[in-house]
C-alpha cells in the first residue's frame, strides 16, 4: 500500500510497540552497544590499563547515554503522543541552551514568541493538521518580525529578530518533523533508524576521522573534523540506512534500493552539516560547549544538533516519494 | 547598528554552580517564577501586614540603583522587593548571605528562582565577585536590595553599616535609596520560625549619589557614613 509504513496489527501495548522487527532490532543493536561498552570499561579498569581520569570519562560519557537512551526511545515505542511530547521538550531544551548562548534570552518577549512557536508547531503536529502546520513557518516568521516593534526600540531590532527566526527555524518548525513522521501509523521503526543512524554517523566521522584522518574539512569552523571522517561517514550511514530501511519501506513507493540509498546519503549528509552548523554558531559565539546537562557530551544541543536538519529533510524527501504522513485521519483535536 | 552577541554570564556553569554565581542571569522559566512568587509575598504582605509604603515617588524612574534599610527580619528583603514594579522588578536582586541561603541545595533553587538573590559571602566574599556585582550593577541596569548592617538586628536597635555598600557605587552614578522598615522586628524576630501578622510601614527617603566617593576605603567609609544617617534620618 502506498501512503502508510506497514500498519501495526497489534493491539496498543508492548506487543504493538516491539511488533515489527527492525524497531526489535535496532532496541536490541543499541541496548547491546550500551552493555558491551560498559564490559569493555569495566575490563579495561580491572586490568589497569586505563587511569582514573579517563575511567570517571569513559563512566561518565557512557552512564549519560544509559540515561539518554531510554529518553530517546522510550517515548517513540510508547505512541504517537509521547513521541511528539519528546520532540516538544527536547524543542525546548535546544531553545534554552540557544537563548542562553547567544544573548536572546534577554529578549524575554521575542524568546516567549519562539518558545510559544515551538509548542504551536508540535501541537499541529499532534492534530495532524498539516495545513496548520506547514503555515506556521510563514506566520511565525511574521509575528517573530512584528513583536517586538510596539516596544519602539529598533536598535539591535535586525539581531534579534534574526536570531529568533532562526531559533524558530531549527528548533520548531524543523525539529517538529521528525514527531509529525508519528502521524503514520507505522512509524516507530522510521524514526528509531532516524536517531540510530544519526548517532552512528558521529561516531563514524569519529572513528574514520581518527583512523585514516589527514586533511581537515573546515579547520577554522571544527578543527576535528576530516575529509576521511566525513566521507566514511557517509559510506557507512548510506550503507545502513538502505539496508535497514529494506523492511521498513517494504511495499511503498521507497521499495527501490537506489530511493534508500539516496534517503541514507541525505541523513548522513544533512546529520555532518547539523553539527558543523552547531560548529559554526559556537564559534562565532566563542564557547566550546552549549551547555553542561550531559556529562562528557556537553549541552542537549551538543548531541542533538545532527537531528535538527536530518528531521525536515528526510520528512519532505519521504512525504514527496511515498506521501509520508497524508493517510488520515487529520484534525484529531480541532475536528 | 550595533551586533553584539552577548552569552548569558553564567553559561557554562553545573546548574549548582549556576545558582550560586554573582553571574546568574533570569531565562523566562525564572522570570515566571518570580513574577508568581512576587504576586504571592505583595498579596501576603497586604493582608497579612497592612503593609504601608510612604515616599513611593523617591525611587529613581528606571534602574539602575541600589534599595538599602536596616535589617530586623526576613520580610526585610521580601518587602523591598514588592515595592518594585516593572523592570526594576524583573531586575531586583537581593544580596543575601550565601552561608544562610545557598548551603543546600533546595534552598538555592529557592533564593534563585523565587526571590532572585545573589549570595555574598560573609568575610569570604572574594575581589572578583565583589568586581561582578559592581560591574554588573551598571552593565545589566540591575536594582540591588541589601543591608549594610550585614546581618539581623536581635533586638531590634539598628546597627552600624558595613563598608561593602560602598564597593559596589563608590564613583559611579548608580544611585542609593534609604529605606526604614518599621514593625518588622515584632512581626518576625531572629528566634521567631515564623512571622505573625502585624503592621508594616516601610518609609523611603530621597537618593543618595556617591559618584564623587573614591573606590577606596576612605569613600567607602564616608558611603556607610552618610547612607547609615540617611536611613537613621527615616526614623520616627
Amino acid at each position: 500500500m502506498n501512503g502508510t509504513l506497514a500498519i501495526p496489527t497489534a493491539p496498543p501495548g508492548f506487543g504493538r510497540a516491539f511488533e515489527h522487527p527492525v524497531t526489535q532490532g535496532i532496541v536490541i543493536a543499541t541496548v547491546g552497544v550500551l552493555v558491551a561498552a560498559s564490559l569493555i570499561i569495566l575490563a579495561l579498569q580491572l586490568t589497569h590499563r586505563i587511569g582514573p581520569a579517563l575511567r570517571k570519562e569513559l563512566w561518565l560519557r557512557t552512564g549519560a547515554w544509559g540515561v539518554l537512551l531510554p529518553l530517546m526511545l522510550g517515548p517513540v515505542l510508547a505512541g504517537r503522543e509521547w513521541t511528539i511530547a519528546a520532540v516538544t521538550l527536547l524543542g525546548i531544551f535546544c531553545l534554552r541552551e540557544y537563548d542562553r548562548a547567544t544573548g536572546l534570552f534577554r529578549e524575554y518577549l521575542l524568546a516567549g514568541v519562539v518558545a510559544l512557536g515551538i509548542l504551536l508547531v508540535n501541537f499541529a503536529a499532534l492534530d495532524h493538521w498539516y495545513g496548520f502546520y506547514v503555515a506556521l513557518w510563514p506566520l511565525m516568521g511574521v509575528l517573530i518580525a512584528v513583536a517586538t516593534i510596539p516596544q519602539d526600540r529598533p536598535e539591535g531590532y535586525i539581531q534579534r529578530v534574526g536570531l529568533a527566526t532562526f531559533a524558530f527555524m531549527l528548533f520548531g518548525a524543523g525539529l517538529a518533523h521528525l514527531g509529525y513522521m508519528a502521524n503514520d501509523p507505522g512509524y516507530r521503526p522510521l524514526v528509531l533508524l532516524l536517531l540510530t543512524a544519526v548517532a552512528l554517523n558521529d561516531v563514524a566521522a569519529f572513528t574514520f576521522g581518527k583512523l585514516f584522518g589527514r586533511r581537515k574539512m573546515l579547520p577554522a569552523t571544527s578543527p576535528n573534523k576530516t575529509i576521511a571522517g566525513a566521507l566514511g561517514a557517509l559510506t557507512t550511514t548510506t550503507l545502513l540506512v538502505a539496508f535497514v530501511s529494506g523492511p521498513i519501506f517494504a511495499g511503498t513507493a521507497m521499495e527501490p534500493l537506489w530511493l534508500r540509498l539516496v534517503l541514507g546519503v541525505i541523513v548522513s549528509v544533512a546529520g555532518q552539516l547539523g553539527d558543523l552548523m552547531l560548529s559554526s554558531i559556537k564559534r562565532d559565539l566563542g564557547i566550546k560547549d552549549m551547555g553542561t546537562v550531559l556529562p562528557g557530551h556537553g549541552g542537549v544541543l551538543d548531541r542533538f544538533n545532527s537531528l535538527l536538519l536530518v528531521s525536515p529533510a528526510v520528512f519532505h524527501f519521504l512525504r514527496w516519494i511515498m506521501d509520508l504522513g497524508a493517510a488520515g485521519p487529520h484534525r484529531l483535536i480541532t475536528g | 547598528m550595533k551586533w553584539e552577541l552577548r552569552p548569558a554570564r553564567d553559561l557554562g556553569l553545573s546548574p549548582m554552580d549556576r545558582l550560586r554565581s554573582q553571574g546568574r542571569e533570569a531565562g523566562l522559566g525564572s522570570l515566571a517564577a518570580q513574577g508568581v512568587w512576587r504576586r504571592m509575598v505583595r498579596g501576603y504582605l497586604a493582608v497579612a501586614h497592612r503593609l504601608v509604603v510612604e515616599g513611593r515617588e523617591n525611587l529613581p524612574p528606571a534602574p539602575p540603583y541600589v534599595l538599602i534599610g536596616n535589617h530586623s527580619s526576613h520580610l526585610d528583603a521580601l518587602t523591598l522587593c514588592s515595592v518594585l514594579r516593572g523592570a526594576a522588578a524583573r531586575r531586583g536582586y537581593a544580596l543575601a548571605a550565601g552561608d544562610f541561603f545557598f548551603s543546600s541545595g533546595a534552598s538555592s533553587a529557592f533564593a534563585a528562582y523565587a526571590v532572585n538573590a545573589l549570595p555574598v559571602w560573609r568575610r569570604r566574599t572574594t575581589r572578583k565577585e565583589l568586581n561582578t556585582l559592581r560591574d554588573r550593577l551598571v552593565e545589566d541596569s540591575l536594582v540591588y536590595i541589601l543591608f549594610p548592617e550585614g546581618t539581623r538586628s536581635r533586638d531590634g536597635e539598628m546597627a552600624k553599616f558595613q563598608m561593602g555598600l560602598g564597593t559596589l557605587v563608590a564613583g559611579t552614578p548608580v544611585p542609593v535609596v534609604p529605606c526604614y522598615l518599621e514593625g518588622a522586628h515584632k512581626a518576625w524576630p531572629p528566634d521567631a520560625r515564623f512571622p505573625k501578622p502585624s503592621p508594616l510601614v516601610l518609609r523611603i527617603g530621597k537618593p543618595l549619589h556617591f559618584a564623587g566617593q573614591p573606590n577606596e576605603k576612605a569613600g567607602w567609609a564616608a558611603i556607610a557614613e552618610q547612607s547609615e544617617a540617611a536611613v537613621r534620618a527615616l526614623i520616627r
